[in-house]
């Protein structure tokens, strides 16, 4: 029993934090640089955009956070902004692993 | 015939003793103040301020190069001056006094001669020079982006828009265009949550 | 030979008033310098430069409007930032061309727009060899040719800097006419090229052709 459970502990803790470690965070963040998010958006800082932490709440605990996270930096949508309609910039990459890459540091702030 | 020249303008000076030291005094100033001149523009150079000490090369500097300010599409930069103190002379000089604070900790209390010191310093850093741009309304920005003269067709229409609404909201550059030199401390607030109290504060001020 | 100046010092310096007398100096000189210091800044600004005499006033109105005066970022060139030399003594001693304008504005060289017009490819000329003689000097101030960024140019631009690089251009040889109207005339890479003064002489002196790019 005793074996048991500390194996499932084991599992878990590796899980978790191989799924930490997916997430490169100076790649990530380089990759916002240079696609001008941080012209808008500040990590945990009132700037023009919603700031990373404010979204990273937004979506906690959503189920389909990564998948809503991902279209919207990859697609354009359009947002408003004082009553404007604006396009939302996208991410200046189409691998698909930095994307992911990018939305899982987002969400971990 | 110099010797009596020269014996001739000794006895002249001696007995105009007040015109001598008048031009003596005269001449002092002048040398005096050219040397200090000197001092400052020399201090102002990109190469003393961002290389001589290590604090600074190893981190604002390497943080600055590669940034918009120092390289772009025109070339156009802005270095640590710039940005940092104002450019109106007697204002510069009395900036510059605060470089004595830079020596203290240099070389005295070292409070950020480590990367992880610095780190640590880094949100109060941040912080007082976001006070500082805010309370002066930017004026540094301004000594060379002129609002007025920003060409709309230029523009995309979001920087068109969101300068409407900086207008609107009375927003200083600094509010929004802040992170573009130097990274962004990771904790703390960022300039639209400092409470700086402009009003107080006149444009042409010093500090 | 020392202690004799320094014995006729301490013998002026021992001298009633001498002390008041020599802080009189300082302050006459630091006022005087302080005075230099500011007019030369004055004289400087656009708002001088371009107002003074109404001989500039076409050429201000000229620069309204172009690259150097509005665009994206509102980052400006005004009128010493060209012309003149922006470390402190040659500013100063350029400055002295000041008695040449003076000499120009009272006899009147340029006064109406007709004088100003026959002479403007002189004066034009006159820039563009002080340009070419100083490589441009004024105009890397600000522009930092190795910290233009390639991937913020156009294609077109890359190419032909890497040209004038390699043909030994100066800025310019290319850039001119954009604060002010271009005259008529041969232009810079006319009169400054190795080519042209190989080329013969006569036919180049004759009639002057345009360099409208239009």
């Amino acid at each position: 029993m005793k074996l048991l459970f500390s194996l499932l502990v084991a599992c878990g803790l590796m899980a978790a934090s191989l799924a930490h470690a997916a997430v490169d965070a100076d790649a990530a963040q380089a990759q916002l640089k240079k696609s001008d998010c941080l012209k808008c958006h500040s990590v945990d800082k009132k700037k023009d955009g919603p700031s990373f932490k404010e979204t990273a709440k937004k979506y906690k605990g959503k189920a389909d956070a990564e998948e809503k996270l991902t279209k919207h930096i990859t697609t354009n949508p359009t947002i408003e902004i004082d009553g404007k309609k604006e396009e939302h910039k996208s991410l200046k990459t189409k691998d698909a692993a930095e994307i992911k890459n990018v939305v899982q540091w987002i969400l971990a702030q | 015939m110099p010797k009596r020249l020269i014996s001739k303008v000794r006895r002249w000076a001696a007995a105009r003793r007040a015109i001598v030291v008048l031009a003596a005094g005269f001449g002092l100033a002048w040398v005096g103040l050219t040397l200090f001149g000197t001092t400052m523009v020399y201090t102002s150079t990109e190469a003393f301020c961002a290389t001589s000490c290590h604090e600074m090369a190893n981190n604002s500097n390497m943080e600055y190069i590669g940034s918009s300010h120092d390289r772009n599409r025109t070339g156009v930069r802005a270095t640590c001056v710039d940005c940092h103190v104002p450019h109106a002379p007697i204002p510069l000089y009395i900036a510059k006094m605060g470089a004595l604070n830079d020596l203290w900790s240099h070389h005295v209390t070292h409070t950020v001669d480590t990367r992880e010191k610095f780190e640590a310093q880094r949100p109060k850093m941040a912080q007082r020079v976001w006070t500082y741009m805010k309370g002066n309304d930017s004026r540094e920005c301004r000594h060379c982006h002129t609002p007025a003269n920003m060409d709309p067709d230029k523009q995309s229409p979001i920087a068109i828009a969101r300068h409407e609404k900086g207008k609107r909201e009375k927003l200083t550059c600094v509010d929004c265009h802040f992170g573009i030199t130097h990274h962004e401390p990771k904790s703390g607030p960022g300039p639209q949550e400092l409470d700086v109290d402009r009003s107080l504060i006149p444009r042409s001020a010093i500090f | 030979m020392f202690k004799k100046i320094i014995g006729r010092i301490r013998a002026w310096g021992s001298r009633p008033g001498s002390l008041f007398i020599l802080i009189a100096g300082l302050a006459v000189g630091g006022v005087s310098f302080a005075s230099f210091g500011s007019f030369m800044v004055y004289a400087n600004s656009e708002h001088f430069c371009a107002n003074a005499c109404h001989e500039m006033q076409p050429l201000q109105k000229e620069h309204k409007g172009t690259i150097h005066d509005m665009n994206r970022s509102g980052v400006r060139a005004t009128c010493n930032d060209c012309h003149v030399p922006h470390e402190y003594v040659p500013n100063y001693l350029a400055k002295l061309g000041l008695l040449s304008d003076v000499w120009g504005h009272w006899t009147g060289s340029i006064d109406t727009k007709a004088e100003f017009d026959a002479k403007r490819y002189e004066l034009a000329k006159r820039v563009w060899v002080y340009m070419k003689s100083n490589d441009s000097r004024e105009c890397r101030h600000c522009h930092t040719t190795a910290k233009m960024d390639p991937d913020k140019q156009t294609e077109k631009a890359l190419k032909r800097h890497e040209k004038g690089r390699l043909e030994g251009l100066t800025c310019i040889e290319c850039h001119f006419a954009i604060a002010h109207t271009e005259p008529d005339g041969p232009g810079p890479q006319e009169l400054f090229s190795v080519k042209a003064a190989a080329a013969d002489a006569p036919a180049s002196a004759a009639a002057p052709v345009s360099t409208r790019k239009d």
